[in-house]
């Protein structure tokens, strides 16, 4: 980065430093001087609308916004005279003139900016005794209601939906004191349902359909966890009464989303309370599913489990992972599945081939991966496939604030005309399919494409090389080879290049960096590799299985044939998505699943474990672009317990049945310093972690002289989830399934 | 949407004439609603797809200008102003009699659909007041009888012969008239460019492209000490050096013909009279700053002046003053005319840009300034037509014989519009320096029907006031300034003794509270409040502590809105609640001495 000059100014009789360009307002926060504002946001662009935060500046004729005036060497800036203090006094009272004062039945009450203001610089009587202007509250979609007489037009919510999420759904009608907010459609909204505009509202002019007129703020409790939808990993604050959660947002701006969150993440919390959860282990009898205790459950599932191990060993014995259960969880499972059963029929349902991605890189794996931070800072983002405004919301999210704050150019390679189009600088359509065939031109200047496809690739490639910085992000286009292929091209670029593959669901790439995978071990190392399995033997107490497993659509495969006797399952749907529900469970002898919900495959199951969703527990989960946050438990499911807690049980109960040793971690965080030990990129520092921040994984791989890499094609499905969404788990998401937007989208 | 062949063709050139689409938005609007009768559903869809915008874009952009209507009005539209100048003349009583004569209220349409009422604001006919406007007809001096009769007219199908030329400036010259600007008024004809020609026009533009340089031309502007005629007089020449030179951006010149100060009606006759001298000044302003592109925005009720200007342009065009390689000077300059829809904020030059492509017109943080960044985000300048008239009378007489008009750094001639109590109402060219108050009872033939002064709007009703024993000053702009009010736009707003001062605050609030585009608190808030106070002080039900309360909620919106248009709301209630505080306590007694349909009056908007 380039230096910024240092200014020097005097606020309030303190001298502060601050780069060139700094707004006033931001250089007195920084002395912990507040000064009050609406319409200021950062990261919006400025409107010195409201007023507020006029201040004197030395020299000046008349008071100044501190909200645009920038600082200058010298400068003398008073915050809180007489005349200062007087003039936020007069804009309250101008505000509150035509404001209804409902805070006792507002939402907002406790939690209002208006109201903090007029108690911190308000008038304490209003001397305002003319009619109001008086309009309906207004219903504009399930979600979003509006009331237009306490709106005080900070143009927030219009900025967000314009600058931040390009939907551009909110606008301002009327004008004077008449102007009111206006959705796009009249008398409703059509637009992504995000509910960034009820969040950033400052006052209760906007509410949430699903929380409004719930409870009152300061009868909550306020947990921040990570969003158990999509693969980005936002931070969500969920608030909770009585152990349910009645609102999702993120108002402190913590975390890599800051305030971002999507329609999924904001909204999507009503499955923890859905009426179809179960609450009670099943056990099938007579060919039924019955609810039966814990305890006959546990042992039921341990005692046939070492029956079939003992009648044909780990090799008929397969586990399928959890896209959506934490580190730990997939942790415990693969050592289970490795240490225990000695079996690498280990797998998950693969929606990004992070694999083909760490390999790819080799050595340069951690230095190359591209967290969301980096990728809005980045002066150039080449998106290859995928739809990330509608597929991964925060990398769209990140890649917009990085156009508006930053300048930077936005290259995209795609079959489709996707929404991103609009921002970019250049974009090259392929055919359908072709993401990787364009990508191999670029690496290689090989292949046939279709006519001018590969001029328009060439003048992608010689802006890129112009580029200082540049990310590249891609979609399940890109598998195996192509990712070589794409990191071939990205080596070739003078500047520094970083990657992010995009995968469905909120724990994918954890799931694959636990090692949930029948050919690669924790942190994706070989099954040869000696170290790491020394390491894990040692850990583990435990021969680590070298001999590469059946990948998961070969497990369902095998249970048609008989080849796999028993199957477990933690929180997966494998029968529903590798197309084998209606062939049933084919020869398996067992089927053990952990589930939310009685899904295709936990209606073909022997054993059903009632397991608790993300925001019913602790743990850690990485994201799609290889930042651990940690989970932490909100909400209570009466019946409902954690993977943690269910494979904890099955692992005694199966020492007891004479099979491998019980786990006997007391909490997640112990399961957590074992893989910081054991999976190479995990060794990360915890404090950043236990803040609530995000730590990027380090992989360190090497390829051991390991022949190229290459995945069948068919094995990374992409779940295509879109904003209203989310795998199995979106079918009880009840609220997003009934928006009309919902239905509109593929 | 299927539009007619005529609407289709003027939406396709509207289209492709502006650098940006979007600026195309409000002209599509008015000519489809002109042509429709109002903004229909279809009409946004088929606009809002050519113009490649969300129905949000468009809505939002037309729900902003008061000319604008989704629910149809009638085939007769009649718009009764009774702003101040309107006022003192019997605006309102007209208003009230219009209602009862059609049976419909403020902004209602007669059963029929064939007439509509409309109460508006100042349509820039102020010297002939009481002025109504039908559709975009003008009509002057109007009194409840030939109201009836127009109505009546109107009912059988006739349409009674608008006002052409505005009345105020077809008098006979004054002989201490010094028309410069406007000495081709008059002539037959002198719109034409044929008239034009044979009177001087384009003499200015040829010498400045073959005999100047930009900054020679900007030098000579310099020296003139031409300042802004539009309102806050700041001076020409130095404006124009602020367009950096070395910016690659295309630069513009805008025209504000905006013209909706209350009491100022002077650039309707300048254009209308002599659309060639603007043309002339635009374009030499254009070589001035190295822009080869400009734009008229005038205001959406002077459409017939619009079309007088557009016809002009075309001759412009026709004989080579406009377009490529300007008389073989190698210099290219186009210009369009372009209509707002009703919105005084437009004329504030930055809330007047955003509008101009094609927003909603809230104004802009500044700095930067327009001259840096302007229209679409380039250099720009803009000025006021009278200030661009006056640019090819000072290249032909050179500066300092222009300066030497007037007094110093006050240089030239200014035209006043004067209204209201007066004997001769009318547009007079004078030096910049003549006495206010000999203006008054010389040119503007004293007071009407022997009245008493009491007070004078010296600017447009955004001055504060003078009484009668201030006005012995001389009308430049630093001593009216020092005198504590200002020259403004040359509006000129003079009250008899039987005008209550607190119905003149009222009617004088009401207006910017209407015109208030609502972007910040003080101003949208404040307006509204002091509408409301006013109203129900002037309506007797006063309190005694509203009077302090209404001048310091003046004073506290004063220098602290994002826009002048706050100050221009507090300055003359400041100065009425200062200078005739007892006609308010008055009130407080229940004494109204002068005005007789008080009531008539309040809530009619
Ligand atoms: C609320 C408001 C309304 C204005 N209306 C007009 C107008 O109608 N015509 C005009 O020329 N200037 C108007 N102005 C002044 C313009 O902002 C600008 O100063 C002027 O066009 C510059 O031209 P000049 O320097 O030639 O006067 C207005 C200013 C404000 C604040
Ligand atoms: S609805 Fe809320 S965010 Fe939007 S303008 Fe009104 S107060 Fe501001
Ligand atoms: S972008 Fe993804 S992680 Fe973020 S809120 Fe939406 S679904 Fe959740
Ligand atoms: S002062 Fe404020 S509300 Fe009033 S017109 Fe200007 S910007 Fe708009
Ligand atoms: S925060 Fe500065 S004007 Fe609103």
């Amino acid at each position: 980065m380039a230096e910024t000059k240092l200014v020097h100014l005097k606020i309030d009789d303190r001298d502060v430093e601050v780069p060139a360009g700094t707004l006033v307002i931001e250089a007195t926060r920084r002395l912990g001087i507040e000064v009050p504002s609406f319409c200021y946001y950062p990261g919006l662009t400025l409107q010195a609308a409201c007023r507020m935060c006029l201040i004197e500046v030395e020299k000046a004729p008349k008071l100044q916004t501190a909200c645009t005036q920038v600082v200058g060497e010298g400068m003398v800036v008073r915050t809180n005279t007489e005349q200062v203090r007087n003039a936020r006094k007069f804009m309250l009272e101008f505000l509150l003139s035509n404001h209804p004062l409902d805070c006792p039945v507002c939402d907002k009450g406790g939690e209002c900016e208006l109201q903090d203001m007029v108690f911190r610089y308000g008038a304490d009587t209003s001397r305002f005794v003319e009619e109001k202007i008086h309009r309906p509250e207004e219903k504009w979609s399930d979600l979003v209601y509006y009331d237009a007489p306490r709106c005080i037009l900070c143009f927030r919510c219009v900025r967000v939906c314009d600058e931040g999420m390009d939907v551009k759904a909110l606008g301002v009608g009327m004008r004077g004191a008449h102007s009111i907010i206006i959705p796009n459609r009249e008398d409703h909204l059509e637009c992504e349902e995000c509910g960034m505009c009820i969040d950033i509202c400052p006052v209760g002019a906007l509410t949430s359909g699903t929380y409004r007129y719930k409870t009152r703020p300061w009868e909550m409790q306020y947990v921040s966890t990570i969003c158990t939808h999509c693969s980005n990993g936002c931070k969500t604050t969920l608030s909770v009464r009585n152990h349910e959660i009645l609102r999702a947002n993120n108002r402190d701006l913590s975390g890599i989303n800051k305030e971002f969150l999507c329609v999924k993440g904001r909204f999507g919390f009503d499955f923890t309370k859905h009426p179809e959860r179960l609450k009670q282990p099943l056990l099938r009898k007579g060919g039924k599913l019955f609810p039966v205790s814990w305890e006959e459950a546990a042992q039921a599932a341990a005692t046939k489990l070492k029956e079939l191990h003992t009648a044909y060993g780990g090799e008929a014995i397969g586990f399928i992972g959890s896209n959506r259960a934490s580190n730990e969880e997939n942790y415990m499972l693969q050592r289970l599945a490795r240490a225990t059963f000695g079996t690498n029929n280990i797998d998950h349902h693969r929606t990004a081939d992070y694999t083909g991605l760490v390999t790819a890189l080799g050595e340069r794996a951690a230095d190359s991966s591209l967290t969301m931070e980096h990728l809005y800072q980045s002066n150039a983002v080449l998106v290859i496939g995928n739809d990330p405004s509608n597929q991964n919301p925060l990398v769209g999210w990140q890649i917009r604030a990085g156009i508006r704050h930053n300048g930077a150019k936005i290259f995209l390679v795609n079959s489709r005309e996707i929404k991103l189009e609009r921002k970019a600088t250049q974009f090259v359509q392929v055919a359908d399919g072709q993401e990787a065939a364009a990508v191999r031109w670029l690496a290689t200047g090989e292949g046939q494409l279709a006519a001018g496809v590969s001029e328009k690739l060439a003048a992608l490639k010689s802006a890129l090389e112009a580029e200082p910085d540049v990310a590249i992000v891609f979609g399940s286009e890109l598998t195996g080879k192509a990712i070589e292929d794409v990191v071939a091209f990205g080596l070739k670029l003078p500047g520094k290049v970083r990657y992010m593959a995009l995968g469905d669901y909120a724990n994918s790439r954890g799931a694959a960096d636990m090692g949930v995978l029948p050919d690669r071990l924790p942190g994706y190392a070989y099954l040869d590799n000696r170290g790491v399995v020394e390491s894990l033997a040692k850990h583990w107490g435990a021969q680590v299985p070298t001999k590469q497993g059946m990948t998961a659509p070969e497990m369902i495969d095998a249970a048609q044939t008989g080849r796999l006797k028993a199957l477990y399952v933690v929180g997966a749907n494998p029968f529903a998505h590798f197309g084998k529900s209606a062939a049933g469970r084919g020869n398996l002898g067992l089927l053990i699943v952990h589930e939310l919900f009685l899904t295709e495959t936990a209606q073909l199951a022997d054993i059903v474990f009632p397991a608790a969703s993300a925001y019913e527990k602790d743990g850690s989960v990485t994201n799609t672009a290889g930042e651990i946050q940690l989970l932490h438990k909100a909400a209570e499911v009466m019946g409902a317990r954690s993977d943690f807690d269910l494979l904890r049980i099955v692992s005694h109960q199966l020492e007891r049945a004479g099979l491998g040793k019980a786990f006997h971690f007391k909490t997640p965080a112990a399961v957590f310093e074992e893989i910081r030990k054991t999976v190479p990129g995990y060794n990360v520092e915890s404090i950043g972690l236990l803040t609530g921040g995000a730590e990027p994984t380090k992989i360190e791989f090497s390829k051991n002289g390991h022949a190229p890499y290459d995945v069948p094609v068919q094995l990374i499905r992409p779940a295509n989830d879109n904003l209203f969404t989310s795998g199995t788990l979106g079918r009880f998401c009840t609220m997003m399934q009934t928006l009309p937007e919902a239905e509109a989208k593929p | 949407m299927q539009l007619s062949p005529k609407l289709a063709a003027k939406f396709d050139k509207l289209q492709s004439s502006y650098p940006v689409k979007r600026s195309a938005l409000i002209p599509m609007l008015m000519y489809g609603q002109d042509e429709l009768g109002s903004v229909s559903d279809e009409l946004i869809a088929e606009i809002a797809r050519r113009l490649g915008l969300n129905n949000v874009q468009v809505e939002e952009t037309l729900a902003y200008y008061s000319m604008l209507h989704r629910q149809p009005i009638g085939k007769h539209h009649v718009q009764v102003c009774t702003n101040v100048a309107c006022m003192l003349r019997g605006g309102a009583e007209l208003l009230e009699h219009a209602k009862k004569r059609l049976e419909i209220g403020h902004k209602e349409v007669t059963k029929d659909g064939v007439f509509s009422l409309e109460e508006v604001e100042c349509i820039g006919a102020c010297t002939g007041a009481p002025a109504i406007q039908v559709n975009y007809d003008f009509y002057e001096n109007v009194t409840p009888l030939n109201l009836d009769r127009l109505i009546e007219d109107l009912d059988k199908g006739k349409r009674p012969e608008p006002q052409g030329v505005i009345s105020g400036a077809l008098h006979e010259r004054a002989k201490q008239e010094t028309p410069l600007i406007s000495k081709r008024w008059g002539i037959k004809d002198s719109h034409k460019i044929d008239v034009a020609l044979q009177h001087g026009a384009y003499q200015a533009l040829d010498k400045a492209l073959k005999q100047m340089t930009p900054e020679s031309i900007i030098d000579e502007v310099k020296q003139s000490s031409l300042r802004g005629r539009g309102g806050a007089g700041f001076p020409t020449g130095l404006k124009w050096s602020f367009v950096p030179k070395d910016s690659p951006k295309p630069k513009y010149v805008i025209c504000n013909a905006d013209e909706s100060e209350p009491g100022t009606c002077k650039d309707r006759p300048l254009m209308e009279m002599d659309p060639h001298q603007l043309i002339e000044g635009i374009t030499i302003a254009g070589r001035a700053i190295n822009a080869h592109s400009g734009f008229i925005y005038i205001r959406g009720e002077y459409r017939y002046v619009l079309d007088i200007v557009d016809a002009a342009i075309a001759e412009a065009y026709e004989r080579g003053y406009l377009g490529k390689n300007i008389l073989d000077s190698g210099f290219d300059f186009d210009l369009l005319i372009h209509t707002g829809a009703g919105a005084y904020e437009c004329g504030e030059e930055s809330a007047l840009m955003e509008s101009l492509e094609g927003k909603r017109g809230n104004p802009r943080i500044k700095p930067p300034f327009p001259a840096v960044v302007g229209l679409y985000g380039c250099p720009t300048i803009i000025n006021n037509v009278e200030t661009l008239c006056a640019v090819p009378a000072i290249i032909l007489e050179g500066g300092l014989t222009y300066a030497n008009r007037g007094t110093p750094k006050n240089g030239g001639t200014r035209l006043l519009c004067v209204s209201g109590s007066v004997n001769k109402p009318g547009i007079y060219e004078i030096p910049l320096g003549m006495n206010m108050k000999k203006f008054i009872d010389e040119m503007a033939g004293g007071m009407r029907n022997g009245k008493k002064l009491k007070a004078v709007i010296p600017g447009g009703s955004s001055c504060p006031v003078f009484r009668a024993e201030e006005i012995d000053i001389a009308m430049d702009y630093d001593t009216v300034a020092k005198a504590g009010s200002m020259l403004g736009s040359g509006g000129m707003v003079v009250i008899d003794e039987d005008t209550c001062m607190v119905d003149m605050a009222r009617r004088i609030m009401h207006f910017y509270a209407h015109e208030s585009c609502g972007w910040c608190i003080p101003c949208r808030e404040g307006t509204s409040w002091l509408k409301k106070m006013l109203d129900r002080f002037h309506a007797g039900l006063g309190r005694p502590e509203d009077i302090d309360l209404i001048g310091e909620l003046s004073m506290n919106m004063l220098g602290r809105t994002f826009c002048p248009l706050g100050d221009a709301a507090a300055m003359p209630t400041i100065s009425i609640v200062q200078k005739f505080r007892n006609e308010f306590e008055d009130h407080l007694q229940g004494r109204c001495a002068y005005n007789k349909s008080a009531e008539a009056l309040i809530g009619s908007r």
